[in-house]
């Protein structure tokens, strides 16, 4: 359709002119692309358009050979492969995929070329223009570490009297020396046994050895 | 295989971008997607499915869009391009009765596309002109074909095209030096029109030929006594009914004559005294009776007068005469069946009468805000069934531009199609509210006690603010929760500095207002420069000067000069000097900034204002391919000025500029120095006074990308690139301390690998003072230099050193620019057009960065420094970094970016078939809470941690005391 001028009267002068039809594969569905998608074909000096057609192809008429085109499909919804393709002075058409950004003699798997020209495009992925919004849900709140840490404080927090109350004499009386032994009862006892579990957190950075004096019994509990 | 795959990698890894949400569309963004102004000639309604009754409003704009509009909403349905670039009116366009396909042509192209779904059909390419095109509805197959008329060179050629496939059935060709007209066709013929003889003395000339073959069967002159001087004299209707016409008038337009195609010689219809132009308006079906409608419009109104053709004897015989009317009058036809209805719009009904009497069928007032203006109009009249009453429907083309849709009196919607073709753009800030700092800054200048006085009776006038502003808070806070924000369309500034004022002016001399803060609707529009038919506004300058009231001033090329308040859109000033404008420079007065006019040969228009003459060196394009700067100085009377010609840039034969690009007028840089990996820095060149000029050579098809000192004229640095396409466009941007340009090229790499390149490339440059880091080049930390101090002093003008890259980008990049936010803290994208996908895309300059590391993966450090990533030859573009998304942007010309008052955000308005405008946030809105931030999360979160401290406070207090008993 959009043959430039200048293409156009090289066509009259020389009268070396292949068709070339484009044609789309069955995925992605080729009657949901928009009318808007065409497909261009570019070399030095050369410039053709060809509109997507109702039977999903694009047909480019008059195409000025011996060249070797850059195909590329414009669409909304989808991207697809460039391809190049070489049109020879008979009228012989090549196709092959091609790399962007690569030399041009670097071509990739062979496209089967059918009578009178046709070339199937090829799909590479569909396009998504929009950025996702982070949805609410509570899910991703409870995954919080901060969240969750609270929640097993929580737990302890008030299920541990209700272990407590259910445990048989022996081992309640157990777990409360125990207990008394350890740091949290410095915490909660308010005062009760404050020698034994008090860390010396500026003698420790300081690098004095505490285990000379106290025999590395109670080291276990404050290495946190 | 791998490279395939490392290029879908690639897409994913270039998502540094910052991407549009999708509930943003339409709150940030707004876009006209245009036909242009519908012309008379080509537009109607069109039934797409045989078997269905709802048909769609078809139109070919004077821009050279043609599409179709759903007629209930207004809602495109699709549309296309007719030719690459953007049209001045002409074309074709028709749609064949009972078919579901129409047929378009322009320049050598016809073209056939699907009615429903804007799929193309087919289309072909002639040598020659088409002049005309239309639709052979009755032929022996049963199929309708599309005949073309063609100039190739003097030679008429009709072509008879294959309705379905697009294949020449036959073709015509008649070697003479006669100007083809029109075709047409009636039952039994196809008759072509042509202008004959000579300029002074045309007569019509009409050749009937056979339909089957093409073959002449008879032709015939029709002498019109030198009343035909061009195309443009003749009026031709009817073309596919039983009796076509052709008409012209003579110069006093005293009589109309008329011809009858298919009869011999011509009939007369006198015209009253005041008439001041003519329009004829027949049906087009072969069924319709023979009725035509004579518009005879005068200075003040109008009248129709219906004339009646007999078929047996070719005579026509005035029927009625609908009466004269003030004010705009349109006529249109639209035939059911046999019957044949006018349809008559003036600025308070529409009426319709059936074309055999004068009795008023059916008349529905126009309310009054409507203010439907009418230039032409279609219509569409359907006959409810089993009763007298009508329902009508007209497209109509206003005085005012735009295309508004009236049903049964009702105007549906409005299209503003005026503000296609636009050539010039400019963001104009809102005036400031009378604010509170006025009446702070009021009282901080009387004395204590008046200033407390004062302040006590403002606050007692605020209280009666204060039960409004209460009863407001639960509405507020239910819209802040759910989202819903509420939007102020007034036209005041707002605390991000979102809504502004973009005015456009267009080809046609118009220029709009656009508000940003209602989603770019069209807030005013003046026919500033009205346009004779044919003639085009050229804009040579357009400058908007803020402050308490924003006026926009424009300069054409013709002279004209406009002042424009920019919020209400009164016109404040229009001069018309007459003097030939080349171009305009952009002057930073005490008062604003002004434009300074330069004739052709670099001359200023006019006086200074104040007599102060500008210091600054102007660059101005010369006669034929040359570059110059010039100086001004007061002359000796002080009015007048004398020009001192500082410097040239002359090019080789064969050269020619194809790009000129200079930096932003707001382009701020925020860091002086660029923070390399290894904590080094590399300063940037930073000088103002440089513009890019992009020289092409068509004969050896080299490019040479020069950045000029504009003081000096001096050649700063300059590269150059083989195998560049010309004609596809070339177009750079500057900024900051660097400079793109997109082009096409292919050519081998000189680096003695013989690799070929070919596809479009964008080329980025970076400039800084010295190739070592933490090295500020000769001139050191001092604070001026001089660009015309000799290049071997000490203090010479240093010359930068240039990092520059190149990438094969997925597309044409056209009409490059550059975000501008109010600081330039955030990161920059590089704004452009792809013509090919219809898409505004931004492009981070991460992505473009000449520094990313090749052949290695960036460390660490890097990355976090600079933002930098490995060099890959091929620019992916993400479909996340197209701005304008999903949408189809046709036919942009320029974009045109302005600061918003938060940093993060840079306003963009693109234009030039449609407009489309958007905010752009390169490096995320970080200082704006979004849409994102969710307050209902947050009030959630806080109610939980009180429940949660309610719940535990007992808890704690009871643990507490047992605690304590228990010791």
């Amino acid at each position: 359709m959009r043959l430039e001028a200048a293409c156009l009267l090289a066509f009259i002068a020389s009268a070396l002119a292949a068709d070339l039809t484009l044609y789309l594969p069955s995925k992605p569905n080729p009657w949901s692309l928009p009318p808007s998608t065409r497909a261009t074909l570019d070399s030095l000096g050369e410039h053709y358009a060809a509109p997507i057609s109702s039977l999903n192809t694009f047909v480019f008429k008059n195409v000025s050979a011996p060249g070797s085109y850059l195909v590329d499909i414009h669409c909304a919804t989808d991207t697809f492969k460039p391809l190049r393709v070489d049109i020879a002075a008979d009228g012989k058409v090549d196709a092959w995929e091609t790399f962007r950004g690569n030399d041009w003699a670097n071509r990739g798997e062979a496209i089967p070329v059918q009578d009178g020209g046709a070339v199937e495009a090829r799909f590479l992925i569909k396009k998504n223009y929009f950025q996702e919004r982070p949805k609410f849900s509570v899910l991703t709140i409870l995954k919080n570490p901060m969240i969750l840490m609270g929640l097993v404080s929580m737990g302890i927090f008030i299920g541990m009297p209700k272990i407590m109350e259910n445990m048989d004499p022996e081992m309640k009386a157990e777990f409360e020396a125990r207990q008394a032994e350890g740091p949290l009862s410095a915490l909660m006892g308010g005062g009760a046994s404050r020698d034994q579990g008090s860390f010396d957190m500026a003698g420790y950075l300081a690098g004095s050895n505490k285990e000379d004096g106290n025999g590395g019994k109670k080291s276990q509990g404050v290495r946190r | 295989m791998r490279r395939a795959f490392s290029s879908i990698l690639l897409l994913g890894l270039s998502s540094f971008a910052t991407a549009v949400f999708q509930d943003e569309v339409d709150d940030i963004d707004f876009h006209h997607s245009l036909f242009g102004v519908p012309q008379a000639e080509t537009t109607f309604f069109h039934r797409p499915r045989k078997d269905d009754k709802a048909s769609l409003l078809y139109t070919l704009g004077d821009v050279g869009v043609f599409g179709a509009v759903n007629p209930s909403n207004g809602e495109i349905v699709w549309r296309h391009q007719i030719s690459t670039d953007t049209t001045i009116g002409g074309g074709h366009f028709r749609a064949p009765e009972d078919e579901d396909w129409v047929a378009a042509a322009h320049g050598s192209t016809v073209q056939a596309w699907n009615a429903l779904t804007g799929r193309n059909s087919w289309h072909t390419n002639f040598a020659g002109d088409v002049k005309d095109l239309e639709i052979l509805e009755v032929t022996e197959t049963g199929r309708k074909d599309v005949l073309a008329l063609f100039d190739e060179d003097g030679v008429t050629v009709l072509r008879r095209l294959h309705g379905k496939l697009g294949t020449v059935v036959w073709e015509f060709r008649q070697q003479n030096k006669d100007i083809p007209l029109q075709v047409s066709t009636n039952i039994a013929n196809i008759y072509v029109i042509s202008l004959h003889g000579s300029p002074s003395s045309y007569s019509l000339k009409i050749t009937s030929l056979d339909t089957l073959t093409g073959s002449r069967v008879n032709d015939w002159t029709v002498g019109t006594k030198g009343e035909v001087h061009g195309p443009q004299d003749v009026m031709f209707v009817g073309a596919n009914s039983a009796a076509p016409l052709l008409a012209w008038t003579d110069s006093s337009l005293s009589k109309l004559n008329v011809h009858v195609l298919g009869t011999k010689g011509k009939q007369e219809i006198a015209l009253g005294a005041e008439t001041t132009g003519v329009v004829i308006h027949a049906p087009h079906l072969t069924q319709s009776l023979p009725h035509f409608l004579v518009h005879t419009k005068t200075a003040t109104g109008g009248k129709g007068e219906v004339y009646h053709t007999n078929l047996k004897n070719g005579q026509i015989s005035r029927a009625y005469e609908l009466p004269h009317l003030k004010g705009e009058n349109a006529f249109s036809t639209s035939s059911e069946g046999a019957n044949v209805y006018f349809t008559r719009i003036t600025g308070d009904e529409i009426l319709i009468v059936s074309s055999e009497s004068p009795a008023v069928l059916q008349r529905w007032p126009l309310a009054p805000s409507s203010h439907i203006k009418a230039r032409h109009a279609v219509s569409e009249v359907i006959k409810k069934p089993g009763g007298e009453e009508f329902a009508i429907r007209s497209a109509v083309t206003t005085v005012s531009d735009d295309w508004t849709l009236v049903r049964n009196g009702n105007a549906d919607w409005s299209r503003p199609e005026g503000l296609s073709g636009s050539v010039g753009a400019v963001w104009a800030e809102l005036p400031e509210t009378e604010s509170l700092a006025k009446a702070l800054e009021e009282e901080a200048h009387t004395n204590p006690l008046s200033a407390y006085i004062h302040r006590v009776k403002r606050h007692i006038n605020d209280l009666k603010y204060l039960p409004a502003w209460l009863q407001s808070i639960p509405t507020r806070l239910i819209d802040s929760l759910s989202g819903e924000a509420h939007r102020d369309t007034s036209l005041h500034r707002d605390s991000f500095g979102f809504n502004k004022v973009v005015v456009l002016a267009t080809r046609r001399g118009r220029v709009y207002g656009l508000s940003t803060a209602n989603a770019g609707k069209v807030i005013w529009s003046a026919n500033v420069f009205p346009q004779l038919q044919g003639q085009s506004f050229e804009l040579k300058g357009l400058v908007a000067n803020g402050g308490e009231s924003s006026v926009v001033t424009l300069q054409g090329s013709k002279g004209e000069i406009a002042d424009i308040n920019a919020i209400t859109g009164e016109v404040l000033r229009v001069v018309a000097s007459g003097s030939t404008i080349e171009s305009t420079a952009t002057i930073q007065g005490e008062n604003g900034v002004w434009l300074l006019a330069l004739d052709p040969s670099g001359k200023p228009v006019g006086e200074f204002p104040n007599g102060v003459v500008p210091k600054e060196t102007i660059v101005v394009r010369g006669e034929g391919e040359v570059i110059k700067g010039v100086r001004f100085e007061a002359g000796e009377d002080g009015a007048t000025a004398q020009q001192t010609e500082v410097w040239q840039l002359q090019l080789l034969p064969g050269q020619r500029i194809v790009e000129v690009a200079v930096r932003p007028s707001h382009d701020p840089v925020a860091s002086i120095g660029r923070v390399l990996g290894d904590r080094n820095v590399n300063y940037k060149y930073l000088n103002t006074n440089t513009i890019v000029v992009a020289v092409l050579s068509d004969a050896d098809s080299v490019l040479s990308i020069r950045l000029v000192d504009t003081v000096s004229g001096q050649i700063l640095a300059s590269q150059s690139y083989d195998g560049v396409d010309g004609s596809k466009g070339v177009s750079c941007v500057i900024s900051e301390n660097w400079y793109t340009c997109s082009f096409f090229g292919q050519y081998l790499l000189n680096d003695g690998s013989g690799q070929t390149i070919k596809g479009y490339q964008i080329t980025s440059t970076d400039l800084y003072e010295s190739s070592a880091p933490n090295d500020r080049g000769p001139l050191g930390d001092s604070a001026n230099f001089s660009s015309l101090n000799p290049v071997d002093s000490p203090s010479q003008a240093p010359l930068p050193f240039v990092v520059s890259q190149g990438f094969v980008a997925i597309q044409p990049l056209t009409s490059l620019s550059v975000t501008q936010t109010r600081q330039g803290i955030t990161g920059r994208q590089v704004l452009a057009y792809m013509p090919e996908s219809h898409a505004v895309v931004g492009i981070p300059r991460q992505a473009l960065d000449p520094r990313r590391p090749v052949g290695r993966d960036p460390n660490a450090a890097e990355q976090e420094a600079e933002g930098l990533m490995k060099y890959w030859p091929s620019l992916e573009i993400d479909p996340r970094s197209i701005v304008s998304h999903e949408r189809d942007v046709i036919g942009i010309n320029n974009i045109v970016a302005a600061p918003a008052i938060v940093e993060s955000t840079t306003l963009v308005v693109a234009y030039g078939v449609d407009v489309f405008g958007t905010r752009v946030a390169p490096s995320g809105v970080f200082d704006i809470l979004g849409k994102g931030f969710n307050k209902f999360t947050l009030i959630l979160t806080v109610l939980a941690l009180f429940g949660g401290v309610i719940f535990l406070a007992p808890m704690v207090r009871r643990s507490q005391i047992n605690r304590q008993w228990g010791e």
